[in-house]
């Protein structure tokens, strides 16, 4: 029982949760893309491609202009770039999104390591200029919270922001309004004289974008500007999670990610009781039985809103 | 109702596969002239390094056999409407019980182990692509969302196995179980390559799928499920069955090829079992439309891109090349059928207008 307490005692540290936030930032911040193209109905696999871009291209910067935040803007260009070459084909072409997001991860995993071996000569560069730590003064001095949120990276601090400003954008502003329109009833869109398509364009470029600010932040505030070939590592998948399980909610969005980064944090702290690769399995697990209970829920919904009115049969989702 | 595809639609999709490749060496020369090397003499390496032993022509083939069982499992799936990503996660968990299996029979006879090996990696295989194929046949969750996060879960599962429970006990290898008895390995066909005799059961296998889906009632029915469920609903197909029993088969597919990898090349699993190969054949079947034949050729041509790529090395040219020529081949290929579609529809439009406009014609007069 002691012994229990006691690792009760480090999972609820200021550690621990410091480090959930850590690791959680660089796929909330891609995730918050992804739930732009979420509304926007384009399933976005290719999120992981788009990090992996922006971590790159973020050290490629810095190494060209000797500066983080030069790194940081080349990274965001990548990012507008590559939005637009995804939305050009999903959107543009009508290809499958699930195929070009698929072959998009291949290709950024493909030019990357290839570009990083042909320019840094390795397939891994290190030691450029990184983006700054934040130390909040009087805020990091309260007990328990302060070591939580202190010492971070700039971006953890911005992806708060970030989370602010998106769920306004969404759910307050006509844009945002206009943009879940072309994801759920494009119709009704086409009918008020606006374009679905041109929402999806926007949304996409959006969503490279952040993508490519959560991969600068992986490669030049996380790793203090490190790339590694792959280094993404999957984060777009998780971000991909994220969006689902937050039902592409800016703010539920970003709890997710922080649920997925918990349980990536303690996995280090168990070590010893449970393996992190059990641990690991939680998150995703409760994201499945999430899916399956929503779709459960909406069509429940839909059969009671038939039973009272047959005519508005899939009206109430 | 017998189905004729259009000659002229098939020699249209050769054009444009042609056309997709052609460009994608294209670009590939750029990037490589841009980098400072020279694309002709790249090339060269690139096909060099496929064919110039036979030792690398074997591998290509064990590529190709792998690209091409996947792809299959992956065609069988889509040809009834659902799409299987769950590939990956199923061919792990086959790899990794079918080589248990192996070692928790060690000492018995092969002709006893590796049927039930295979049979156990088959059954594995299925009942993982099962969740996501009930889930989607009876409560219609997006079995593609489903299958990737399963992915995750598989790839953390037997990671936890090969790390825990069933590690070897070889120290230097952190996540790998023990080495199965040399008894129960495929002969190799080419001595030193990666190719075995597993490549004859994959052969049966393609020959089959190509079989009942292009040459049974079952494969017709299962077309019409897919194009059309509705119809084949009430023409009274039972198509929950139907795509429950072809996700099951898709699944088990990719549970065999984990075995194949573990009892023809790693002879114990370990995570290099499978390195997002599924996710290779994915972009396979979907170049090849779908087509059972198409996904055979396709693998064998990526195969000889990705083997090639390492003869590459050689001349200090960095393999990664190849991804980019694949993909670029990819993004052709799924814009094609973009833009293919939209003329098609546009066509249709047209003859649609027409029609009518005789109709109207003959109406008056």
């Amino acid at each position: 029982m002691n012994e229990f307490s006691e690792l009760l005692k480090s999972i609820l540290s200021p550690g621990t949760f410091n480090e959930m936030l850590r690791r959680a930032t660089p796929v909330a911040i891609a995730a918050l893309g992804g739930a732009l193209t979420e509304h926007a109905g384009i399933m976005n696999i290719g999120m992981d491609g788009m990090i992996l871009m922006g971590a790159f291209f973020g050290v490629l910067g810095s190494f060209l202009f000797s500066s983080a935040w030069a790194g940081l803007a080349f990274a965001i260009l990548i990012g507008v770039l590559v939005g637009l070459f995804y939305a050009l084909f999903v959107i543009k072409f009508r290809s499958d999104e699930f195929i070009i997001g698929c072959a998009l991860n291949t290709f950024a995993l493909g030019l990357t390591s290839y570009m990083s071996r042909a320019i840094f000569g390795t397939s891994g560069a290190k030691g450029y200029p990184s983006l700054p730590d934040l130390h909040l003064g009087v805020i990091g001095k309260i007990p328990f919270f302060g070591g939580v949120i202190d010492g971070h990276s700039l971006f953890v601090y911005v992806a708060v922001l970030l989370v602010v400003i998106l769920w306004v954008f969404v759910y307050k502003t006509p844009a945002g309004f206009h943009l879940r329109a072309a994801g759920e009833k494009p119709e009704t869109l086409r009918t008020a004289g606006l374009s679905p398509d041109r929402m999806k364009w926007i949304a996409s470029v959006l969503c490279g974008v952040l993508c490519s600010i959560a991969g600068a932040h992986l490669s030049l505030g996380y790793l203090n500007g490190t790339f590694a070939e792959n280094m993404s590592n999957s984060r777009g998948f998780v971000a991909f999670a994220c969006v689902i399980f937050g039902g592409a909610n800016p703010i539920k969005t970003y709890l997710a990610s922080l649920m997925f980064g918990f349980f990536d944090a303690i996995g280090l702290r168990l070590q010893g009781t449970i393996s992190s690769d059990l641990t690991g399995i939680i998150p995703y697990a409760i994201t499945v039985i999430m899916m399956v209970y929503v779709v459960i829920r909406s069509n429940r919904r839909k059969k009671h809103a038939q039973k009272r009115d047959p005519k508005a049969a899939g009206g109430a989702a | 109702m017998k189905e004729k595809t259009p000659v002229l639609v098939r020699y249209r999709y050769l054009f444009s596969l042609l056309v997709s490749v052609l460009l994608a060496f294209g670009i590939g020369a750029i990037i490589l002239a841009a980098s400072g090397f020279a694309p002709l003499q790249a090339y060269g390496a690139m096909l060099r390094g496929a064919f110039d032993s036979a030792r690398h022509v074997g591998d290509l083939l064990e590529y190709a056999m792998v690209l091409c069982i996947c792809g299959l499992a992956c065609v069988l799936g889509a040809r009834v409407g659902i799409f299987n990503v769950g590939g990956e996660g199923q061919l792990l968990l086959g790899a990794i019980f079918a080589c248990q299996i192996g070692i928790w029979l060690d000492g018995m006879s092969p002709w006893l182990v590796i049927p039930l090996a295979a049979l156990g990696a088959m059954a594995v295989g299925a009942a993982y692509a099962f969740i996501p194929g009930v889930l989607k046949v009876k409560v219609k969750v997006n079995e593609v969302i489903t299958t990737i996060m399963l992915n995750t879960i598989a790839a953390f599962l037997c990671q936890y196995l090969a790390k825990g429970p069933w590690k070897n006990a070889n120290k230097n290898l952190v996540a790998a179980t023990s080495q199965l008895n040399a008894d129960y390995w495929f002969g190799k066909l080419i001595p030193r390559s990666n190719l075995t005799t597993a490549v004859f059961a994959a052969a049966v296998i393609a020959f089959l799928v190509w079989y009942v889906m292009q040459k049974t009632s079952k494969g017709f029915e299962m077309k019409i499920v897919g194009q059309n469920p509705r119809f084949a609903f009430f023409s009274g197909i039972k198509t929950d069955r139907l795509v429950l029993i072809c996700m099951l088969i898709s699944g088990a597919m990719c549970g065999l090829v984990g075995m194949f990898r573990v009892y023809g090349v790693e002879h114990l699993y370990k995570s290099s079992v499978s390195n997002d190969y599924y996710f290779e054949a994915i972009m396979v079947a979907m170049i090849a439309s779908y087509q059972p034949v198409a996904v055979i050729l396709l693998s064998l041509f990526f195969a000889i891109l990705k083997i090639g790529a390492q003869g590459m090395e050689l001349i200090g040219i960095p393999s990664q090349i190849y991804l980019i020529l694949q993909t670029v081949i990819i993004f052709f290929m799924a814009a094609e059928s973009g833009i293919m579609a939209s003329i098609d529809a546009a066509a249709q439009r047209r003859r649609a207008k027409a029609a009518a406009q005789q109709r109207q014609k003959e109406a008056q007069a």
